[in-house]
């Protein structure tokens, strides 16, 4: 009977943990295809403002005017969909935030007051200002956005960055976790690596939309001069981007999650079983009732290489840790090699394209526009899959050592109420996906003003 | 420092209602206010550049309540799970209204975003004012300090009336805005609204100060009777006001006296409970540290912000 009882409550909480789960991976993940973009754009919008007003001109003018609207497209829904997520910190992850959140709250609540600040009240001259404010003021205002818009990814990556690797804080004795350091946590070398690898990610895709963009419209031979423009600075910004994001950065975050999060390196690679000199696996799929890779392409060695710099050193397998502590291998593994493997075909495209691009070739070759207009969603998928990675891989801890993700729901807080809800947000950000996309593509259409 | 501490998270909430308060009340307003197109489109001309800014208040006092005193963060939002989330809904249909009106020149498409607009923030208006009246009354609360009544406890006489006193003063602000930002011609029709809804703001806020005095007694603290006095005489002064500005004042002055009424009234309380007792500054709160980064924080950037956005919203409106 009482056994019985206890099934239920564990089932209850199961169930609740999975809903909010599910809640917060769909909304964070539908509200980061936003951010993405203003990070990635607000450099372009600024460079290409300050240009046109410092040496008066026009083509660079109406490329900031054009990508302006397309930031603000995106900062909009970037403000609608982010406005839930640090709700949901408190209605879905009440014992997360009443025991964390004297850390969390303080890296969150200086995203608000150091950058949302700065980002909507500048974007509002910005955007409505034009004819209101003088030229010089009208340039900061775009510097100005494009270091909010920075911040804002700076204080979340810190709040991510914190729950990955721990630091600065203090257990008390009725069990929460306090600041003890808020320099530690903002200083956390963890957390600086993994900004410059997510902001570099952001980049890339900022260069892929500049170079896509330009390059419809030069494979549809219309606004030539401004698509030459834009296909140029995306080329440039994007062969520097995709290199700095295996290089140095996301091999630095490789070699944190090595030192810090082993179990996780473990599932990301398809490691089941310790073993010295282990392979690296190119391609394969996990097969995690046997432990084993199908159909591997393995490059020998080469793991224990990358982890440890060294082509004999032990890795630890899977099974070398607690089940209860193991992230889940699948969805880690497959987030992690699409990105690495679409990370690659992005230093090759953007290769190939920087080398034609000093031929004086680019503008001319369709097939290389082709790819470059058709490679503009993957950068996306790069990005989705990194955090994907970041975070399944986390699992099963939300603090990472200190609290599993199952103490961190909210206790009055059933499923049936969570499932209420995120039907309701897939209803909302359907609309808002089909009104965005359709806005988007409209200013796509117009191309820039004349 | 605790003390601190309630004190900058109650003025960043009556920063919000002040500023977000006039769009909001145009939000409420404007199907009223104007049946053309021209002055709905004016309507949503005059807010559109500040509204983000103004509802950035809401969030930074929404994390500020989340550095200072997780466990009232994380109790409120959870245990009024449901009634957050619609909020955030309508929060995010009002955004999408906003953005979104006007991007064609088509009566179906604007007709649609213009009741979405007023029925988001009326319905944002009265959620607030319930919410906030329910504080002020207290609510059972678990032993963690987690909501422990039901939903039709929260729809109770006090409430319900705190409600109404935000929709009617909110109106009334957002049509004083609307009297000093709009073209000359359109004005006398703000003027008009504002001055009928003046007398039901009064009747509600007589009526809601009485219920609140006779519920948690002045007594001898003469100092306490300041905020309702102010908001009275705020009130009073939005119609005697014979120019927009001064009237705009006044009724922000008066939603601040308000905001500072309610919050004297439950300090130290943040989320007091229904039958005495709850999570106050104290009980609440991490360790000082923890509390004085956050206040530092919150200080400094919402300072900042006052700066640079009192200097933007300047530039704008000179021209």
């Amino acid at each position: 009977m009482c056994s019985a009882r206890l099934g239920i409550t564990v089932v209850k909480m199961q169930s609740a943990l999975i809903a909010d789960r599910i809640q917060f991976a769909f909304t964070i993940m539908f509200h980061y295809l936003f951010p993405i973009a203003t990070m990635g754009l607000a450099p372009f919008v600024a460079y290409f403002t300050v240009k046109g007003i410092r040496n008066n001109d026009q083509t660079a003018l109406r490329t900031a005017q054009f990508f302006g609207k397309i930031f603000a497209l995106n900062f909009a829904a970037g403000v609608v969909t982010g406005i839930p997520m640090e709700f949901q910190f408190g209605t879905n992850w009440a014992g997360f935030s009443a025991r964390a959140g004297s850390v969390v709250g303080q890296t969150l609540s200086m995203e608000s007051v150091f950058a949302f600040f700065l980002e909507s009240v500048f974007l509002g001259v910005f955007l409505y200002g034009r004819n209101r404010v003088t030229p010089g003021f009208y340039a900061a205002c775009a510097v100005l956005i494009w270091i909010g818009s920075w911040l804002s990814g700076f204080f979340i990556v810190a709040t991510n960055a914190w729950m990955q690797h721990p630091v600065g804080y203090v257990v008390t004795k009725s069990g929460t976790i306090e600041l003890r350091n808020i320099g530690a946590v903002l200083l956390s070398s963890f957390a600086w690596w993994q900004y410059v690898h997510v902001l570099d990610g952001a980049l890339l895709t900022g260069a892929f939309i500049l170079a896509g963009i330009g390059a419809y419209y030069l494979l549809d031979r219309r606004h030539v001069d401004f698509a030459q423009g834009i296909v140029r600075a995306g080329v440039t910004v994007g062969i520097i981007a995709s290199v700095i994001a295996i290089f140095p950065t996301g091999d630095r975050d490789s070699s944190d999650v090595t030192h810090f999060q082993p179990a996780k390196l473990a599932a990301m690679e398809g490691e089941f079983r310790s073993e010295r000199g282990a392979p690296l696996a190119i391609l394969g799929m996990p097969d995690t009732q046997h432990g084993v890779l199908i159909d591997p392409l393995y490059v020998p060695d080469l793991l224990s290489f990358l982890a440890y710099g060294n082509f004999r050193a032990n890795v630890n397998g899977l099974s070398s840790y607690p089940s209860a502590d193991r992230p889940p291998v699948d969805l880690t593994y497959y987030a992690y090699h699409i990105m690495v493997g679409l990370g690659s075909l992005f230093l090759a495209a953007m290769l190939a394209a920087t080398v034609l691009l000093r031929r004086g070739r680019l503008f001319e070759s369709r097939w290389m526009l082709w790819i470059l207009m058709l490679a503009m969603p993957f950068p996306y998928i790069a990005n989705e899959a990194g955090w994907t990675v970041a975070e399944v891989g986390r699992q099963p801890w939300i603090v990472y050592g200190l609290m599993r993700t199952s103490q961190g729901t909210s206790p009055t807080v059933v499923a049936g109420e969570t499932i209420f809800t995120a039907i309701g947000f897939a209803g909302m950000y359907f609309l808002l996906g089909v009104v965005f996309l359709f806005l988007t593509l409209r200013e796509i259409g117009h191309g820039p003003e004349q | 420092m605790n003390v601190a501490a309630f004190v900058v998270l109650a003025a960043m909430l009556t920063a919000y209602v002040m500023l977000d308060g006039y769009d909001l009340g145009v939000g409420a307003v404007h199907l009223w206010f104007s049946k053309t197109e021209r002055g709905r489109a004016a309507s949503f001309a005059a807010i559109k550049p500040f509204w983000n800014g103004n509802e950035v208040f809401l969030i930074a006092a929404g994390a500020a309540l989340f550095a200072l005193f997780p466990k009232v963060y994380a109790a409120a939002f959870s245990g009024f799970y449901l009634p957050f989330i619609i909020v955030l809904w309508l929060l995010m249909i009002r955004g999408m209204s906003i953005e979104l009106r006007g991007y064609f020149t088509s009566d179906i498409w604007n007709g649609f975003w213009d009741v979405a607009f007023w029925l988001s923030s009326a319905l944002l208006v009265l959620f607030f004012g319930v919410a906030l009246g329910n504080i002020v009354r207290g609510v059972p609360l678990d032993t963690q300090g987690y909501f422990a009544g039901t939903f039709t406890f929260l729809l109770n006489g006090y409430a319900l009336s705190v409600g109404a006193l935000a929709l009617t003063a909110l109106s009334m602000n957002g049509a004083t805005f609307l009297w000093m930002r709009l073209d000359p011609d359109l004005r006398p029709r703000a003027q008009t609204l504002m001055r009928a809804l003046w007398p039901v703001v009064l009747l509600l806020f007589i009526g809601v100060t009485v219920e609140t005095i006779a519920a948690h007694p002045i007594g001898a603290h003469v100092g306490l009777w300041i905020a309702p006095a102010v908001a009275l005489a705020a009130l009073i002064a939005v119609y005697a006001s014979k120019r927009a500005g001064g009237a705009l004042a006044a009724s922000s002055a008066f939603l601040a006296a308000l905001m500072a009424s309610a919050a004297q009234t439950i300090f130290p309380f943040l989320l007091p409970a229904f039958r005495g007792g709850g999570l106050d500054i104290y009980n609440a709160a991490p360790n000082a540290y923890s509390v004085g980064t956050a206040l530092t924080v919150t200080i400094i950037g919402v300072g900042a912000a006052l700066c640079y956005g009192t200097i933007a919203a300047y530039r704008m409106m000179r021209a």
